[in-house]
């Protein structure tokens, strides 16, 4: 099952971190290769995003279920594929270091089925983990911008 | 006009080769062997193109696999076939015997010489096998042994990679279906290619062993001639500079087809491709130095087209990419024009198909059959086989037009709806009858190759299960084939019909010796190695020439 995990410190508050991640809006456009995204609930969305592989790249639309909020230090989802055929889910999670500073973890696993999936998943490997990097970087990267904080 | 001499040569080699695809490879590796100091120059980031990127299959009568596996072949009826499918249309019809004489010593010598292997494909056959003069057992195809690629090392990531192809040969599905995905992925995982990326990675490993120094990002620009009219250098682009390469035996041009120069495409070719298949970078580069050198044109009407259909969430260097993808002649299916109507048989080869696209219509005034036309199937197909890259059973994306009747399907797609239901009833009629009169379907050996040939029982099927889906079909084409005119040592010949001394073309780089004809799988790359292996022991073996700088010419 491909998949990965990240963490980087910040030298944030842990509420400010969550006040930021919590609006999906915030941070979607930061999704590698982020195409659009629709909210259509408060736990439903749909997203579409051209994931670059090296070799190819591939537009893919996946819907997106939280499954809990845990305020303020967890978020936890499932994925599907809408355009191909794969699932998965992952998480993000906030843990108070200091009272300004946050260790931030995002996590991501995307597992492809059907008759492909074999062959799929051994491209997954590496693209999932440096997507779910990418991303908590990215991320990480906005919340220093908004916060003035120089790394 | 080519350029001047320069004052100073940036380097100075024997040999200049431009294009790193098989034919290429094929010519640097010989003109090494022959004792040459050889430079590959490649205009992109990545070694191999079209050629790694393809099948990787050369079409060779008389080959020595054949004769391992017990098939028989011989000079005659090699010759006897080609003549039968040219029909007079090649440029000159002494290459047909020198490709047929040449080829399979070309492929001896790989075999001998280089990291180079191949197979006969088990269960393949000839794409005209239902001709007389056609192979009736076996084939003359050539399937590329499976490579390590970590044999080339650093090199391994820069060989260019087909996206839709999996890591198996031709005889295990590669290019079919049937396909063993777990095989699959135990191959991606140890590095282990086939098809095009073994070819090239073989190829690559053997220049590598000679100590051909290959630069990639590096296109040839223009060619430098001397006063005589000799071409002496290349001058050539790295990093934003001009650099000044001098050969002092000659300049290879193994640079591809025009097939991504609308301009020269619009010029030339009888059929309007706006769907090329082949990485970008054939640009016709080659074309355009041998013109400005003075040389004389040969075979340039024709391409190796093809019927290309997309799947547009699939992009290869920031274009979608123009697929070879299957399903277009699966039996609950037909492919129709804007009227609504058939025009071919449809599953014809690739490079045959798309011939009807290019018919005029002297009464209406149009070309009916202009791309895009619409390949029109119903569940069943769906049900049953692999389209492009959807898979049966699963359920069809969102970028395929899909109807619950055929009149909502045309009113979607904008084709005529009275054309497409009579076109559709009509074609059901067919099938109910077991023969399809209008076209033939079911008659060729191409249409089910792998199933001994077309028949009714696999090939006609009725089009009746909704809901109906239609994916337009485009005019393709794998490479152009036509280029500078050669003699048969692979020299380009000028326009006054001299040798233009030191210049050299193969492959589609150079005028397609066979003409229009795609003789079965590996029909371009055959005759481009073949031409690769001519050129490169004629240019390496020939004597070095002094070419000096112009003493202080000013550029
Ligand atoms: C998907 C696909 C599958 C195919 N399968 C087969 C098959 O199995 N068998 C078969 O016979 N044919 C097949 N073909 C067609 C075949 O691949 C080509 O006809 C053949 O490889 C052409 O070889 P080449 O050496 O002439 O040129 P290419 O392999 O195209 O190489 C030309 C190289 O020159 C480079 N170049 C261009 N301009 C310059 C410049 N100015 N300076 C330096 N370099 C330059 C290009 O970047 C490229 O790397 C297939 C094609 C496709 C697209």
């Amino acid at each position: 099952m491909p998949n990965g995990t990240h963490t980087v410190e910040l030298q944030v508050p842990i509420e400010n971190i969550w006040n930021f991640v919590s609006d999906m809006n915030n941070w979607a456009p930061l999704v590698p290769g982020y195409i659009e995204h629709e909210i259509l609930s408060e736990k439903q969305s749909t997203w579409k995003f051209k994931g670059d592989l090296g070799f190819m790249k591939k537009t893919v639309k996946l819907q997106i279920d939280i499954l809990e909020w845990i305020e303020p230090s967890k978020v936890t989802f499932d994925l599907k594929g809408l355009s191909d055929n794969f699932t998965g889910g992952g998480y993000f999670e906030a843990e108070k270091i200091t009272d300004a500073a946050t260790r931030m973890t995002g996590h991501l696993d995307i597992t492809a089925g059907g008759m492909m999936g074999a062959m799929i998943n051994t491209i997954l490997k590496n693209f999932v983990p440096e997507t779910a990097q990418q991303l908590t970087e990215a991320i990480a990267g906005k919340i220093n911008e908004i916060e003035g904080v120089t790394v | 006009m080519p350029a001047n001499r320069p004052a100073t040569w940036d380097h100075e080699v024997d040999v200049v080769v431009l294009g790193t695809g098989g034919a290429a490879f094929v010519s640097a590796v010989l003109a090494a062997d022959q004792g040459a100091e050889v430079l590959m120059l490649e205009k992109t980031h990545q070694v191999g193109g079209t050629t790694a990127f393809s099948g990787g299959v050369p079409w060779i009568p008389m080959n020595r696999y054949m004769k391992e596996a017990g098939i028989e072949d011989d000079r005659e009826s090699a010759i006897t076939f080609i003549k039968r499918l040219t029909q007079g249309k090649e440029p000159d019809p002494k290459f047909i015997d020198l490709f047929v004489d040449n080829g399979h010593v070309m492929i001896d010598y790989l075999h001998e010489n280089t990291p180079v292997r191949f197979a006969t494909p088990k269960g393949y056959s000839e794409y005209y096998g239902h001709l007389p003069e056609a192979l009736k057992n076996g084939t003359r195809s050539l399937d590329p042994e499976p490579f390590d690629l970590n044999q080339v090392g650093e090199w391994g990531p820069l060989v260019r990679q087909n996206p839709v192809f999996p890591p198996l040969t031709l005889a295990e599905g590669g290019a079919v279906g049937g396909i063993d995905f777990m095989k699959i992925a135990e191959r991606m995982e140890n590095n282990i290619v086939t098809m095009g990326r073994s070819l090239i990675g073989a190829l690559l490993k053997g220049a590598l062993e000679r100590g051909i120094d290959i630069q990639l990002n590096t296109p040839g620009k223009e060619l430098v001639l001397d006063d005589e009219g000799k071409v002496i250098g290349v001058v050539a682009e790295k990093d934003g500079e001009k650099i000044f390469i001098g050969a002092r035996k000659g300049v290879v041009l193994a640079s591809g087809g025009f097939e991504w120069n609308q301009e020269l495409i619009k010029t030339f070719l009888k059929g309007h491709v706006t769907h090329p298949m082949s990485p970008p970078g054939n640009e016709g580069d080659g074309l355009i130095m041998a013109m400005e050198a003075g040389a004389a044109l040969g075979n340039m009407t024709e391409a190796w087209y093809y019927p290309t259909m997309q799947d547009p969430t699939f992009e290869y260097e920031d274009h979608v990419m123009n697929q070879t993808g299957g399903g277009r002649f699966g039996p609950n299916s037909i492919i129709v024009n804007k009227h609504g109507k058939r025009f071919a048989h449809e599953g014809t080869t690739y490079n045959d198909l798309p011939r009807s696209f290019f018919e005029y219509d002297p009464v209406a005034l149009e070309y009916p059959n202009e791309a895009p036309n619409w390949m029109i199937f119903d569940q069943q197909l769906k049900d049953s086989q692999m389209i492009i890259t959807m898979m049966p059973g699963e359920e069809a994306p969102e970028w395929v037009d899909r109807a619950d009747s055929l009149r909502e399907l045309a009113e979607k797609i904008g084709v005529n709806p009275d054309g497409l239901e009579a076109s559709v009833a009509r074609w059901n009629e067919h099938v109910e009858n077991g023969v399809d009169p209008d076209f033939h379907r079911g008659t060729t050996h191409f249409e089910n190759i792998l199933g001994g040939g077309g028949n009714a029982e696999a090939n006609l099927g009725k089009i009746e299960k909704g809901p109906f889906y239609a994916i337009p079909v485009h005019l393709g084409a794998l490479g152009t084939n036509g280029g500078p005119r050669i003699n048969e040592k692979g020299e380009v010949i000028s326009l006054r019909g001299n040798v233009i001394d030191g210049l050299y073309a193969a492959g589609n780089a150079a005028m397609g010796i066979l003409g229009p004809v795609y003789t079965s799988a590996g029909g371009t790359i055959g005759p481009a190695m073949t031409m690769g292996y001519i050129v490169g022991k004629e240019v390496g073996a020939k004597e070095a020439r002094e070419i000096k700088e112009a003493e202080a010419l000013a550029l």
